[in-house]
């Protein structure tokens, strides 16, 4: 009972926090309370929300995957070279992609041991390595995503409904399915909670991560891909300047990175709450500078905030 | 302090490693004299101050992922301030610049010790605030820096002993001394258990915050030669990001464990050779630099790899 309390303490301070971000940016601008603008944040928080299901999922069980960008960013590039060969086709090569990339980060941090942190940030400089090469040899070709994949990345079904938006629900509500209502759910938790009670509960522990590296890198691709769609060709940064948010909105929405704590639902009001902001810091029309100072200093002063409320339960 | 054996013949078989690509480079050039030594020297200056600073903070069971922007933040400053004046402003900025680094970094420990956020969530977020403040001083490329105080760091002519000079005196003056020292000694027990460290009454937080400062004067040090080696300022988000994966990789190769307490700061200055050899022998037989990146990453994890399965052997 007290930790369901606690739960929705926590839930309540999350709700007051973006609340007051959007009451402030509808101060800032006025229009930003019109429902076009409304679809917009929600249609930019889409991919956000993806990218932090799929930390969530990793950070639940203990770990961390900061090649995440890379593999959102090669997936939406091997989608954009290989639609000449049809669309599923490459939406194919890019899940094999993902596949192969979480199989590896999760084989090598659950087989083997490797540091996740260490594990991912190299996976990120071979990946940054692969496709600088590959833009000039073996995926040479267009770096425009197919029409489709722009419509479903930014097409509008009815103001504020944006397909990205119908399909994060999707995506996420399934994300948020299967880690509360599953026996997949509850051994990631358990795992992250206490991985030697779970191998010695009978859990096969390293299956479990390769399962859940895999799982993140396939939400990786998704984000990416929708990413792609969003700016119409796919550059080697595409997804870069996700990586810091794919982490903070986890950690806002109150997933603990030592494992075992927290839950998707937190993580998506971690996103929204990023996604009002960095529409506040574009319409203050500051400098990059200055946009780069507030949003780390807010990321910190959030979690700070959070932490400091968990702690007095 | 006991120095264990298997610690070394890490730090030999790096340093076999160092020579062996020393000899390889050598080969490519026409001739390997003094001033190729210095362009060498010259080049790993930076990535080994940071790698130090780096392995001080991994020992003592942290990691900073915003050491990078630190360096460059405090290039920033210098560079702007010591553009076209005197030697002993030069001087006066270098030691501020150093000064406020490891105040940055004393800040950070305080909020890292003081909210109770892991290391890697404070470090990721302060990475941008502090880059925030590094396009606030210098918003583009420029500054600069008196030459004579330039060519001290640099050395003058074709002479490399200066260089080697930065390099060393950072790890004779402040690492040796700090390693056998009370406070290099709870670096070490923070690292591998802070509930021990806490009840043999080490003060966790104050020596977090210290062990932080130390992390940033390095950082300082190498934002400083950064300033001194390239006069100028280059406020890149891009640089700072490649230069805190770096230094971690270092760390790593240096023989320093992530899980902390582990490791000295003379492995990762030689890795950081390591990790200035392959982009620059892959350059010299033309291929493209990206694949050195595939290379250092593949290293990297290799040798985490190797260190874990061989801890694993001993504990059999």
């Amino acid at each position: 009972m007290k930790s369901l309390l606690f739960k929705n303490r926590s839930m309540v301070a999350l709700w007051l926090i973006l609340a007051i971000t959007f009451v402030i940016t509808g101060i800032v601008d006025s229009y930003f309370f019109s429902i076009p603008s409304i679809g917009i944040t929600l249609q930019l928080a889409a991919p956000l929300g993806l990218l932090a299901a799929a930390q969530t999922i990793v950070m639940l069980t203990g770990g961390i995957d900061l090649s995440l960008a890379m593999i959102a960013t090669g997936a939406a590039y091997i989608v954009s070279v290989k639609s000449n060969e049809g669309l599923s086709t490459a939406l194919l090569y890019a899940l094999l992609f993902c596949i192969v990339i979480g199989a590896v980060n999760g084989i090598a941090i659950g087989l083997f041991g490797v540091n996740p942190l260490i594990m991912t940030l190299s996976m990120g400089a071979i990946l940054i390595g692969v496709f600088t090469v590959g833009v000039s040899t073996f995926l040479r070709g267009s770096s425009r995503m197919p029409d489709i994949l722009v419509t479903l990345s930014s097409g509008l079904i009815i103001d504020p409904i944006t397909w990205p938006l119908v399909i994060w629900i999707i995506v996420g509500g399934l994300v948020h399915l299967s880690l509360t209502r599953t026996g997949f759910g509850r051994v990631i938790y358990s795992i992250g909670d206490n991985a030697k009670a779970a191998r010695l509960a009978g859990i096969k522990v390293w299956h479990v991560q390769v399962a859940a590296y895999i799982s993140c890198a396939i939400l990786g691709g998704f984000a990416g891909i929708m990413l792609g769609g969003q700016s119409g060709a796919v550059a080697i940064s595409l997804a870069n300047s996700y990586l810091l948010p794919s982490v903070a909105a986890v950690v806002i929405g109150g997933t603990s990175i030592m494992g075992g704590m927290g839950s998707y639902s937190g993580s998506v009001m971690g996103a929204l709450i990023l996604s009002v902001l960095s529409y506040l810091l574009a319409t203050l029309n500051s400098s990059e500078a200055f946009k780069q100072l507030v949003y780390g200093g807010i990321v910190l002063a959030l979690a700070w905030v959070y932490s400091s409320i968990s702690e007095r339960k | 302090m006991r120095i264990s054996i298997r610690e070394q013949m890490w730090n030999i078989a790096i340093l076999g490693l160092v020579v062996v690509l020393t000899f390889w480079r050598g080969n490519q050039l026409p001739i390997f004299g003094s001033y190729e030594i210095k362009t060498i020297l010259l080049g790993i200056v930076p990535i080994a101050l940071l790698a130090m600073g780096q392995s001080l903070i991994i020992i003592g069971g942290g990691i900073n992922l915003a050491i990078g922007a630190e360096a460059i933040l405090i290039n920033c400053i210098t560079a702007k301030y010591s553009e076209g004046t005197s030697f002993i402003t030069s001087l006066k900025w270098a030691i501020i610049g150093i000064l406020i680094a490891a105040l940055i970094g004393a800040t950070t420990g305080w909020i890292i010790s003081k909210s109770g956020i892991a290391d890697i969530v404070v470090t990721l977020a302060t990475s941008f605030v502090l880059i925030g403040l590094a396009l606030f001083v210098q918003p583009g490329p420029g500054g600069g820096v008196n030459i004579d105080f330039a060519q001290t760091f640099s050395g003058k002519g074709d002479s490399f002993i200066a260089p080697l000079l930065v390099l060393f005196l950072p790890i004779l003056l402040i690492w040796l001394p700090l390693q056998r020292s009370r406070i290099g000694i709870s670096f070490y027990a923070i690292g591998s258990s802070k509930d021990a460290a806490f009840l043999s009454g080490v003060n966790v937080s104050r020596t977090r915050i210290l062990l932080y400062a130390f992390g940033g004067i390095f950082a300082g040090l190498c934002g400083v030669a950064l300033t001194a080696i390239t006069q100028a300022a280059s406020p890149f988000a891009v640089i700072s990001n490649t230069a805190t994966l770096n230094s971690v990789a270092a760390a790593v190769l240096g023989g320093v464990s992530l899980a902390g307490g582990v490791g000295g700061l003379f492995g990762p200055a030689l890795a950081s050779l390591v990790l200035y050899y392959i982009p620059t022998i892959m350059l010299g037989y033309g291929i493209d630099p990206a694949y050195s990146q595939i290379i250092q990453g593949a290293l990297t994890v290799l040798v985490v790899l190797i260190g874990g399965l061989l801890r694993a052997r001993n504990k059999r």
